[in-house]
């Protein structure tokens, strides 16, 4: 969308947009909403050649209006739910992650946000089959630990292999790149490279906040702005390509009140569509590597149920027991 | 009549009848290209545009501080921050919109603007399935056919995809109810590539916000839009003066308004939504206070959310 050009569309002539410039309509915005009889009369142009002009700009640049029933068909088909693996974290999930909408994970330092991204990866991986892009921006991957994870699962290697080949992972460590990743993966979706396995169901950004928070805070609103454009390109890969996506936030402390809520201000709260709580049981007994997930947002569970998790050293207690119930 | 309407037939001829003869527009649809397009008018639909629109005013008697209303014309805006039930609202009113008059809805068509892919409709759907009592596929996908959904990825864009939403309104005569969830997610964008001119980063949501007053009053919709509690409570007590206070009981509503002011003005009702900290039931409870701004009636209701939509107390 922008500046009027030759052969942006049939019937704009050089010679339009020169005498359209000269009364300083220089953008496809800028031609629509003018008063085309006026337009006319100035530049000597014939109304009838602007009129089909402006309609056929109107439905080159606008947005389509799509009929319910329709897209609800076309959702009934294409929206698929990603098992996390972790099956209490699965039940706050009402299954797993849902594609088409961006979940987040927040907590606060060595709540387990990075373990979770660990476990789902493989997990879409392994038993799904299915192609993950993973962005790392604090360095907290790391392929032995998703060997570990899935060696818990199958302890044929040509399965392990196949399972790592298809996690993409890209390091990045400014906003900047984390974009040029995305923009990447849209690129490669829309030529349709695909893989032998399929094409991406699944982005894992561990952590957008990292790349976020630098650029936050201060007098100009540059860092809003960024931050907002990350917003609209996540959003925009999870509905438009079908793809779940899952990002992890740290916590701040409230000014008041001194609790603990997400990072990156209440601009971002209204990014995801769910959000998880995640942090470490207190108290005697506790074993370590549990920790407590609370659902703070949700489309479709009631907030506020919580559940455990725990993640050892070969994923989830099922897996655990299940990989020494198979060894003699 | 029919004369006028032979006269149509050539492209130049139209928008004068538009502007002249008759306040309901008779904009083409855009069949083709061309710039001689084939003009044709089903009389139903002539009969239907002639008596108006639908009356929406029992749609939601407790949102409203006035009775009866919503009237045509008015434009409603959804205040609060995260979480507090705006979208749910919203999906709401379009079920009691869409569902057909035997099962308590009103039977009228439904434009949706999702500015920020907010919009979830799995959930339209499973609440129009609690609310119809033999919900089948067929009458669910018989209540859809009345919505219709548009997404829109920058303010530009908006302001294309408005006109073009023009010859919508024209041969949709049924459709009354127009909503926008959120009119506030491109500002932060906006104020980016404004630079320091507030005029320029404003620019594209006056004009926005000017185009869809004009649709509003022209064919007589109703406009719902949701805005987003984004900046932060003013602490500065200089600017606290500045921002509008209303005190209603026991609730203090703290506004920063920061959309453009031509927005502001062209509002009718604001519904401002926030969390109700309710310790005796286990259920999360919110609030609105509904204001009317030319009569300054204000009310406050409770309300939480089921499996079946919004349920107010």
């Amino acid at each position: 969308m922008g500046v009027l050009r030759m052969g942006l569309c049939p019937g704009l002539t050089q010679e339009m947009i020169q005498l359209l410039r000269g009364m300083g309509i220089k953008t496809v915005v800028d031609l629509v909403s003018s008063d085309l009889e006026e337009v006319s009369r100035k530049c000597c142009l014939s109304y009838k050649a602007l009129v089909s002009v402006r309609r056929v700009l109107l439905v080159q640049f606008s947005s389509f209006p799509f009929n319910g029933a329709d897209l609800y068909e076309e959702l009934k088909t294409s929206t698929a739910i990603l098992a996390t693996g972790i099956a209490s974290l699965d039940k706050l999930l009402d299954s797993g992650l849902y594609t088409g909408e961006v979940t987040e994970i927040t907590g606060p330092p060595a709540s387990g946000k990075t373990q979770v991204c660990l476990c789902t990866a493989a997990n879409v991986a392994y038993s799904l089959g299915q192609n993950v892009l993973y962005i790392d921006s604090t360095g907290g991957l790391m392929a032995s630990r998703l060997l570990q994870l899935l060696q818990a699962r199958t302890e044929d290697e040509e399965e392990q292999a196949g399972a790592l080949q298809r996690i993409h992972v890209v390091r990045v460590f400014d906003i900047f790149q984390m974009l040029d990743a995305l923009q990447d993966l849209r690129g490669t979706i829309s030529q349709q490279v695909t893989s032998a396995s399929g094409p991406v169901k699944i982005v894992v950004v561990d952590s957008v906040s990292a790349v976020v928070s630098p650029l936050l805070g201060g007098q100009h609103s540059e860092g809003l702005a960024l931050m907002m454009q990350l917003a609209r390109e996540l959003k925009t890969l999870a509905r438009e390509l079908g793809i779940a996506v899952l990002v992890t936030n740290h916590v701040t402390r409230e000014r008041d009140s001194g609790k603990l809520r997400p990072a990156l201000g209440r601009s971002w709260s209204f990014v995801p569509s769910t959000r998880v709580f995640l942090e470490a049981r207190e108290g005697p007994g506790a074993p370590a590597g549990c920790r407590v997930a609370s659902l703070t947002k949700s489309p479709r569970q009631p907030t506020g149920i919580q559940e455990v998790i725990e993640i050892g050293s070969c994923g989830t207690p099922e897996q655990n027991s299940s990989l020494e119930g198979s060894k003699p | 009549m029919s004369g006028d309407f032979r006269r149509a037939e050539s492209g130049t001829e139209i928008c004068l009848i538009k502007q002249n003869q008759f306040p309901h527009c008779f904009c083409l649809e855009n069949v083709s290209f061309c710039s001689k397009s084939v003009f044709t008018l089903r009389s139903q639909e002539l009969l239907a545009r002639l008596e108006g629109r639908s009356s929406l005013k029992d749609m939601e008697p407790f949102l409203f501080a006035d009775e009866g209303s919503p009237i045509h014309g008015d434009i409603l805006e959804f205040h609060g921050p995260e979480g507090t039930g705006k979208t749910e609202m919203l999906y709401h009113l379009t079920a009691r919109c869409i569902l057909p008059k035997s099962e308590g809805g009103l039977e009228v068509e439904v434009l949706f603007i999702d500015t920020d892919y907010h919009f979830d409709m799995l959930r339209l759907v499973t609440i129009l399935e609690h609310r119809l009592s033999q919900s089948t596929e067929d009458i669910i996908k018989h209540c859809l056919g009345r919505f219709f959904l548009v997404n829109c990825s920058s303010s530009n864009q908006l302001l294309i995809t408005l006109y073009s939403l023009e010859t919508m309104f024209c041969s949709h005569p049924s459709l009354c109810l127009f909503i926008l969830d959120s009119l506030s997610a491109f500002y932060w964008i906006d104020r980016g590539n404004g630079g320091e001119s507030l005029n320029l980063q404003e620019v594209t949501l006056k004009k926005c916000s000017k185009f869809m007053e004009k649709l509003v009053k022209e064919y007589h919709l109703v406009l719902f839009a949701t805005t987003q509690t984004i900046m932060q409570k003013s602490s500065n007590s200089a600017e606290k003066s500045s921002s509008l206070k209303f005190s209603c009981e026991e609730v203090d509503i703290d506004y920063r308004p920061y959309l453009c002011k031509s927005w502001q003005q062209m509002v009718n009702h604001r519904i401002f939504f926030s969390r109700h900290d309710n310790s005796e039931s286990s259920n999360q409870m919110f609030s609105i206070v509904s204001c009317h701004l030319k009569s300054n009636n204000i009310i406050k209701r409770l309300f939480s959310i089921r499996e079946n939509g919004v349920h107010f107390c």
